[in-house]
């Protein structure tokens, strides 16, 4: 009897399942079911956005994973929607959108392609004239808007604060505490609490991270450098010019001396950049920052206040990149060798070392001998503080104890619902600069259901972004029309970002074959 | 010829055995970290401009990453004979340097630690054990239980608010003001001090380590007060103790000599247990006062996938905790002449 029953179920199940077939077969594939992967760190974002996607009616679940096993993961192939993040230290899309989503490149792992948005990348790459390359970026933004093959999300502010008796403090697009310019209306020594762990090394030739170079910037001078919201100005070059697309002549400050006192000249620069370019160039290793420097090739020394760069293509942000080379004093560093200079390092920057561990806290001083720094940054001169010291404090809530106590003077990464409460003190003076990383969700355009452009736009209208930036980020986010920054050369201002438009993405969903809700 | 008696031979034998132990620790650490996905190239340069493919992997033969795993271990091997524990990729300094320089702040704040466990956790154990269900015994049996429950990454915080911030009284994190630096001797701050008499340091050392190291100590306070109060109870119904009680001994006496002597050697066992810990497990700790110690290498070195650093790391971890067990095991002879070696 027992079995009868059972049979029965089974056959009105077949008999059911039948019933539905040709509407799966024909206009409709059923619901849409996707997994959501992210870190931990952006849990509750992507939760957010499972619950907006299923208001809509699609089965959105998340998982969380270490980054790495992520990534593996993802290259694979074997994700469908997963929250990433990409940062820029140039200014420029092209070490962002570049990377990202330019076919087949390096951190392009959504497969996305289309030969037009290729195209104007490359057009936007070779040339040098600013109007062509920005015509080229706008072309890329539109398709990319229209492609979607992200949920294009946000960028985050860079909140930082100071106590209030530190003068001159703006806190810099590029993460820089340029301790240069500030001063102190009480005291001669300013603390920075930086939120780093530790920072990797005093060598400006041997790092990749940004707490690293924040302290290293103090020490060493660029040929280059920025103003806080990310204009080149010249530091130890006096001037620059293209000889032709891929030729820079560079002409270099006279009477700058380093903490040894060794005059900097050309032969200076270009055993920096050797040092960089060159396979074993740091006693034997390769410089992980060679990357940054693009095509150049190599720089020669023309007389001796004098260098040419050689480009083996156009690199029009060259300038951008020039900013994170320090140059360092060759005769010192040949004699003592890179392993000892990294433990006493000597540049011409307007702070000399004193002591520290990379894992506790670097202390230097006021050079005396410094030849002023960047005539376009006043106030020019020495430093007006006689000593720096940069902290390591990982944790947020430390850092800002310590700010609030006096212990530190200026702080970075203030945890945006720390900053509101902060700005109440009156000791305190707290700064947000946009933020230079660019946080969206990347879909896999190579496989169903995303390789749909009506389920990439679905998803696009489907997520309430405002109400997400606000509760989770306080509202300390921008939110982004595509992967482009505003920071950024060539950022199209007019073109708004997905509107939060459910009753669109259900249209869109119910198109592309799905059942809606 | 020199002629040890049996317990030194032990002594020497355990510590001899601790050679395989620590190759075998690091072939372990080796292949478990090769086997998390990620090398240390890919997330050093995981987004860096203008990187090639091919960059990465020039990158990665340098390191001598693009070897089969079982040459790398075979090469690591050897240079660990030979002692050299290798060069950090992140750091790109050695690794002994790096682990010279960290492990005397983790020494330090374990001791402390330890030491602030012990002083608190042994009276109050006694004291509940002399007169249990007493309010005494209730409320050390609450503060246990607090201690134990407490995290330490909201114990540290909330440390930090009150006494530095509301209070003042104390400095947020950090090891050493700048400028109080003792003469280095031994690495380790607050020993420097004394020993070069520098009663600035001293200070400042001790102010500084004061938050870290309750933080940390407070849960192992907190065993340690439960393992006495037990043990004590049990030794104090013993029919020595009785006995020494029928002698008409003092029993201020009875309690320190007779009862307390032996009441310790569980709580000698546990103290070897959580000093290892305490060593091993202040990852926390150390990053919420930014107390410069191995601790927060490692973690940060298994992230950024630094293979030298994290094994290197590991068999100091190993080496310490074995050397722990052997110092208790000491102390157990010492405590109690009928247990030997």
């Amino acid at each position: 009897m027992k079995m009868r029953t059972a049979l029965i179920i089974i056959a009105i199940a077949i008999f059911a399942s039948l019933g539905f077939a040709p509407a799966a077969l024909g206009t409709t594939k059923g619901q849409l079911s996707v997994i959501i992967d992210t870190e931990s760190i952006r849990a509750d974002e992507a939760q957010a956005i499972a619950h907006n996607l299923r208001a809509i009616g699609v089965s959105a679940d998340v998982r969380i994973w270490e980054w790495s096993a992520l990534k593996e993961r993802i290259q694979a192939g074997e994700r469908q929607i997963y929250l990433t993040d990409w940062g820029s230290a140039y200014f420029d899309p092209f070490d962002i959108v570049v990377p990202k989503f330019r076919t087949g490149d390096r951190g392009n792992y959504s497969g996305y392609s289309n030969p037009q948005f290729d195209a104007a990348l490359d057009r936007a790459l070779l040339a040098v004239d600013a109007d062509v390359r920005r015509d080229a970026y706008f072309d890329a933004q539109q398709i990319l808007f229209e492609d979607v093959p992200a949920l294009f999300g946000y960028s985050l502010m860079e909140t930082e604060a100071a106590r209030a008796d530190v003068l001159n403090w703006q806190p810099s697009m590029d993460s820089r505490v340029n301790l240069h310019d500030v001063g102190l209306s009480r005291g001669d020594t300013i603390v920075v609490g930086l939120y780093a762990d530790k920072i990797v090394t005093l060598d400006p030739a041997a790092y990749r991270d940004r707490p690293t170079e924040t302290v290293i910037r103090n020490m060493f001078d660029a040929l280059v450098t920025r103003t806080w919201d990310g204009r080149v100005v010249p530091e130890i070059a006096e001037a620059w010019k293209a000889e032709s697309d891929t030729e820079y002549l560079f002409r270099i400050r006279k009477g700058i001396k380093f903490h040894n006192g060794d005059s900097l000249d050309a032969d200076d620069v270009v055993y920096t950049f050797d040092r960089v370019l060159k396979e074993g160039g740091m006693g034997g290793r390769t410089s992980p920052r060679q990357g940054l420097l693009g095509p150049v090739e190599k720089v020669e020394k023309v007389d001796a206040y004098t260098v040419r760069f050689v480009l083996s293509a156009p690199f029009p942000v060259l300038p951008q990149a020039l900013v994170h080379i320090q140059i360092v004093p060759r005769d010192y560093m040949e004699r003592v060798g890179d392993e000892a200079f990294s433990r006493q390092p000597i540049g011409c920057g307007p702070f000399r070392y004193v002591e520290g561990r990379l894992d506790d806290k670097i202390v230097m001083e006021r050079f005396d001998g410094y030849y002023g720094g960047s005539p376009m940054l006043p106030p020019v001169g020495t430093a007006r503080v006689k000593r720096a010291i940069f902290r390591m404090m990982p944790d947020p809530t430390v850092r800002v104890a310590a700010l609030k106590t006096g212990e530190v003077h200026i702080i970075q990464a203030v945890p945006a619902h720390v900053a509101a409460s902060l700005m109440r003190d009156r000791n305190i003076q707290v700064k947000s600069v946009e933020g230079t990383r660019v946080y969206f969700a990347e879909m896999n355009c190579t496989r169903p259901p995303f390789d749909d452009l009506r389920v990439r736009r679905a998803i696009n209208y489907a997520v309430d972004w405002d109400t997400i930036l606000r509760t989770i980020y306080a509202g300390n986010a921008t939110r982004l029309s595509t992967a482009f920054l505003p920071s950024g050369f060539g950022f199209n201002p007019k073109l708004a970002p997905y509107g939060y438009d459910p009753a669109r993405a259900r249209s869109l969903l119910a198109e592309a074959g799905y059942l809606t809700r | 010829m020199i002629r040890f008696t049996r317990a030194q031979v032990k002594i020497i034998e355990r510590i001899l055995a601790t050679i395989p132990l620590a190759l075998g620790v690091a072939v372990v650490a080796f292949v478990f970290m090769r086997a998390m996905p990620g090398d240390p190239v890919d997330i050093m340069m995981g987004e860096a401009a203008w990187t090639s493919e091919e960059e990465m992997a020039a990158l990665r033969e340098e390191m001598g990453l693009d070897e089969p795993i079982h040459v790398q271990l075979w090469t690591y091997l050897k240079r660990v004979f030979a002692g050299d524990l290798g060069y950090s990729i992140i750091r790109s300094r050695p690794v002994a340097d790096i682990i010279k320089e960290a492990l005397p702040a983790t020494i330090e704040l374990a001791v402390f630690s330890l030491l602030f466990a012990l002083a608190v956790g042994i009276p109050v154990g006694v004291a509940s054990a002399l007169n249990p269900n007493s309010f005494v015994d209730r409320a050390g049996a609450s503060l246990s239980l607090l201690g134990v429950s407490l995290p330490a990454f909201w114990l540290g915080i909330v440390g930090v608010l009150i006494f530095s911030m509301t209070l003042g009284w104390l400095p947020t994190s950090g090891r050493l003001a700048y400028g109080a630096h003792p003469t280095h001797i031994t690495g380790l701050v607050i020993l420097d001090s004394i020993l070069t008499g520098n009663l600035p340091a001293l200070g400042n050392a001790l102010k500084h380590i004061c938050l870290p190291a309750v933080t940390l100590g407070l849960g192992v306070a907190a065993v340690v007060a439960r393992v006495t109060r037990s043990s004590m109870l049990d030794v104090l119904s013993a029919d020595y103790v009785q006995f020494a009680r029928a002698k008409g001994v003092p029993e201020g006496d009875v309690t320190r000599r007779h009862a307390l002597r032996n009441a310790m050697i569980p709580t000698v066992t546990l103290v070897g247990l959580q000093f290892g810990s305490l060593l091993g497990g202040n990852m926390i700790v150390e990053t919420i006062f930014g107390w410069p110690g191995l601790g927060r290498v490692v973690v940060d070195s298994i992230f950024a996938r630094d293979y030298p650093v994290v094994q290197a790391s590991v068999m100091v971890y190993a080496l310490t905790f074995v050397l722990i067990n052997l110092a208790t095991d000491i102390i157990y002879t010492i405590l109690d002449p009928k247990i030997s070696l």
